[in-house]
């Protein structure tokens, strides 16, 4: 794409403020993959109640790439455990690919998860005892439909863990580690890719190559990802940027 | 995919991994020694009163399967009776007494020549035959493990004996003194504990059993063959519940070393479970994950159970000659059961543990 045509993308994506159908190219009339409607978590500790999310209200379409900022403790982390069905919402409705978490059991949200979700976070939670490779393909294993070499070797080129697979964890830098986590939450095809800070511990150079990678899977496979940052540089990657402040989302703008 | 999670969390930390599997290994030798020592001893026993020659035993009514431990009741002008109806050979009573000196031995107290006659005698390795009072013959297993030989002087039930010979194992007993030497030692005058009775046929064991139970109705009168298949840890009553305690207390020890590894080791792994969950891992492959571990424990903590126990025995046979110690296939699996049962349900807590963990908590564990 040349440079005229790259900043006729732009216009349009500012110009769509309102609704964000109109940034999936070609599909105005997609049902959102993921949707939430007055949505609370709140959180007993002792005899108080902290309310981390208080009406939450959102909609993500399938092939968006959406980014959300706040402060700390706005409520980010919890909006996505519960968007991913790793925590419960106390009230409200989730629903995930048309299926209502909030009505299922816990094993049922498990299943959803391990079909339609993969999380990638902060601390890159790879499990320290298999080398990068079986950080992978145990993902692949979990979800049941055992090891695909071709979807293997698909993913791990796309991230340039090629040469690094027979590594353990410690052994990987950061960036690597990241890209292992990326790699893992994206072997199985997800719905939706959840991201929570993945580059909250990394360098400048690292981020800026994972922030890379989640843009191209998004642009490339079309993987409908969220984003959770504190960066506006990192949120820049993004279609749209909702920002949080104190467990609601106070707006929605697309990001430039 | 599981297995190697399960082989790479099993090598993580190698000196918890070590200790579970010699412990699940004490386990299991503890268990294969115990059955195999006392079905060592007993099959001794037995081989040894097969040796004897006898076609049948008498044994008064109460007594024990377990000839150590019978007590002497019968006088032993009865035997005469038993000899005189048709088709005996010959009868040998015997009074027996347990010795403690040095080991647990037993002693049988026989006239030498009735003895002879149902056992057509001892093959002497040295010296002679019972002849005085203080006589004494031991075996060559005893000789050699009480470093004894003809000439020797024996303290045995608070008596001083004269070693008259050594005769060949596998008649009964290790050890020989006259039957009326016992008898005044032990304060039984002139009372067997059993009779050997000898067929002048063979084939009329079962005739003759029938005319000494029409004679002595209420003893025990077992053809020496019945008597064999009865000779089993699970027939000697005493014995019975030892080994019993015995195994269960080898299962306490493997299910406790196995739940208290566990139950640490998924605290330590409290995040590891935590990842699973978010890749969608059900409570099912968490519980089956660290289950395949404990397997995985059990199964090394077997083999090296199954060498300890060779070990053990080949030791014992150097230290303790008369010591038998069978090691059987059947045994081998049921301590592997065992040790596999108890380990699997010493790791059922902690797994289910694991598989309750809250997700999001657990991934925020440090
Ligand atoms: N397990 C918990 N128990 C009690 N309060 C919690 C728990 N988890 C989060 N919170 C509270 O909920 C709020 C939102 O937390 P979080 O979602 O982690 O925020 P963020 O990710 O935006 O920093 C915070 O006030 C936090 O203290
Ligand atoms: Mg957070």
């Amino acid at each position: 794409m040349n440079r005229e045509a790259w900043s006729a993308v732009a216009e349009t994506a500012k110009i769509a403020v309102e609704d964000p159908r109109s940034l999936v190219p070609g599909a105005p009339d997609l049902e959102p993959i993921v949707k939430t409607e007055d949505l609370w978590k709140v959180y007993r500790s002792g005899a108080l109640d902290v309310p981390a999310l208080r009406g939450v209200a959102m909609e993500v379409l399938p092939g968006e790439f959406v980014a959300i900022m706040g402060p700390s403790g706005c409520g980010k982390s919890t909006l996505l455990h519960v968007i991913g069905g790793l925590a419960q919402a106390t009230r409200g409705r989730v629903l995930l690919d048309g299926n209502d978490l909030s009505e299922m059991t816990d094993a049922g949200r498990t299943k959803l998860r391990r079909h339609k979700v993969g999380f990638v976070f902060q601390r890159f939670n790879l499990l320290p005892t298999l080398d990068a490779r079986g950080n992978i393909a145990i993902a692949q294993h979990i979800h049941g439909d055992g090891f695909d070499p071709h979807r293997f070797d698909v993913v791990t080129h796309m991230l340039g863990l090629a040469g690094r697979l027979r590594h353990r964890p410690a052994e990987l830098s950061g960036g690597e580690q990241q890209r292992v986590a990326i790699a893992r939450a994206i072997i199985n095809e997800p719905k939706i890719l959840l991201a929570d800070e993945p580059t909250g511990n990394l360098d400048t150079k690292n981020s800026e190559s994972v922030l890379h990678m989640l843009r191209q899977l998004n642009q490339q496979l079309g993987q409908t990802t969220i984003l959770i940052t504190h960066n506006p540089e990192a949120a820049a990657f993004a279609h749209r940027v909702l920002h949080m402040r104190d467990g609601q989302i106070v707006d929605s703008i697309p990001a430039d | 995919m599981i297995g190697e999670l399960v082989w790479r969390n099993t090598l993580h930390r190698p000196l918890r991994t070590l200790v579970s599997i010699v412990a699940v290994g004490v386990e299991v030798s503890l268990i294969l020694l115990i059955v195999g020592l006392t079905h060592g001893m007993l099959r001794e026993v037995a081989k040894r009163i097969e040796g004897v020659g006898a076609d049948i035993m008498v044994q008064p009514p109460s007594a024990s399967m377990f000839l150590a431990f019978s007590g002497a009741p019968m006088p032993v002008s009865i035997g005469a009776r038993i000899a005189d109806l048709p088709h005996v050979k010959a009868v040998a009573p015997v009074l027996v007494q347990l010795s403690s000196s040095g080991g647990l031995d037993v002693v049988y107290g026989i006239d030498p020549s009735s003895f002879d006659a149902v056992s057509n005698g001892f093959v002497y390795l040295q010296g002679h035959r019972l002849e005085s009072p203080d006589d004494v013959l031991v075996d060559d297993w005893y000789a050699r493990a009480r470093n004894l030989k003809a000439g020797d002087t024996l303290h045995l039930l608070g008596h001083n004996f004269h070693v008259a010979g050594v005769v060949e194992h596998g008649k009964g007993a290790r050890v020989f003194v006259q039957l009326k030497t016992l008898a005044q030692l032990t304060g039984s005058p002139d009372k067997a504990a059993l009779f050997y009775v000898k067929c002048d046929v063979p084939g009329q064991t079962a005739l003759v059993s029938k005319e000494i139970g029409q004679l002595l109705p209420r003893y025990q009168i077992r053809p020496i063959r019945e008597f064999l298949s009865l000779m089993t840890a699970t027939n000697v009553p005493g014995l019975n519940t030892f080994v019993r305690s015995m195994i269960a207390l080898a299962a306490a020890i493997g299910f406790l070393v196995i739940f208290l590894s566990m139950y640490t080791t998924i605290i330590e792994r409290t995040r590891d479970i935590g990842i699973l969950k978010s890749l969608g891992a059900s409570k099912a492959y968490i519980v089956r994950a660290l289950l395949g571990e404990t397997a995985l424990v059990c199964a090394a903590g077997i083999v090296t159970g199954i060498l300890m126990s060779y070990g053990a025995s080949l030791l014992m046979r150097e230290l303790f000659p008369t010591l038998t110690i069978l090691i059987t296939p059947g045994w081998i699996l049921r301590a592997m059961g065992l040790a596999i049962g108890a380990g699997l349900a010493g790791a059922t807590y902690p797994a289910w543990l694991a598989s309750r963990k809250d997700p999001v908590e657990a991934l925020a564990y440090e």
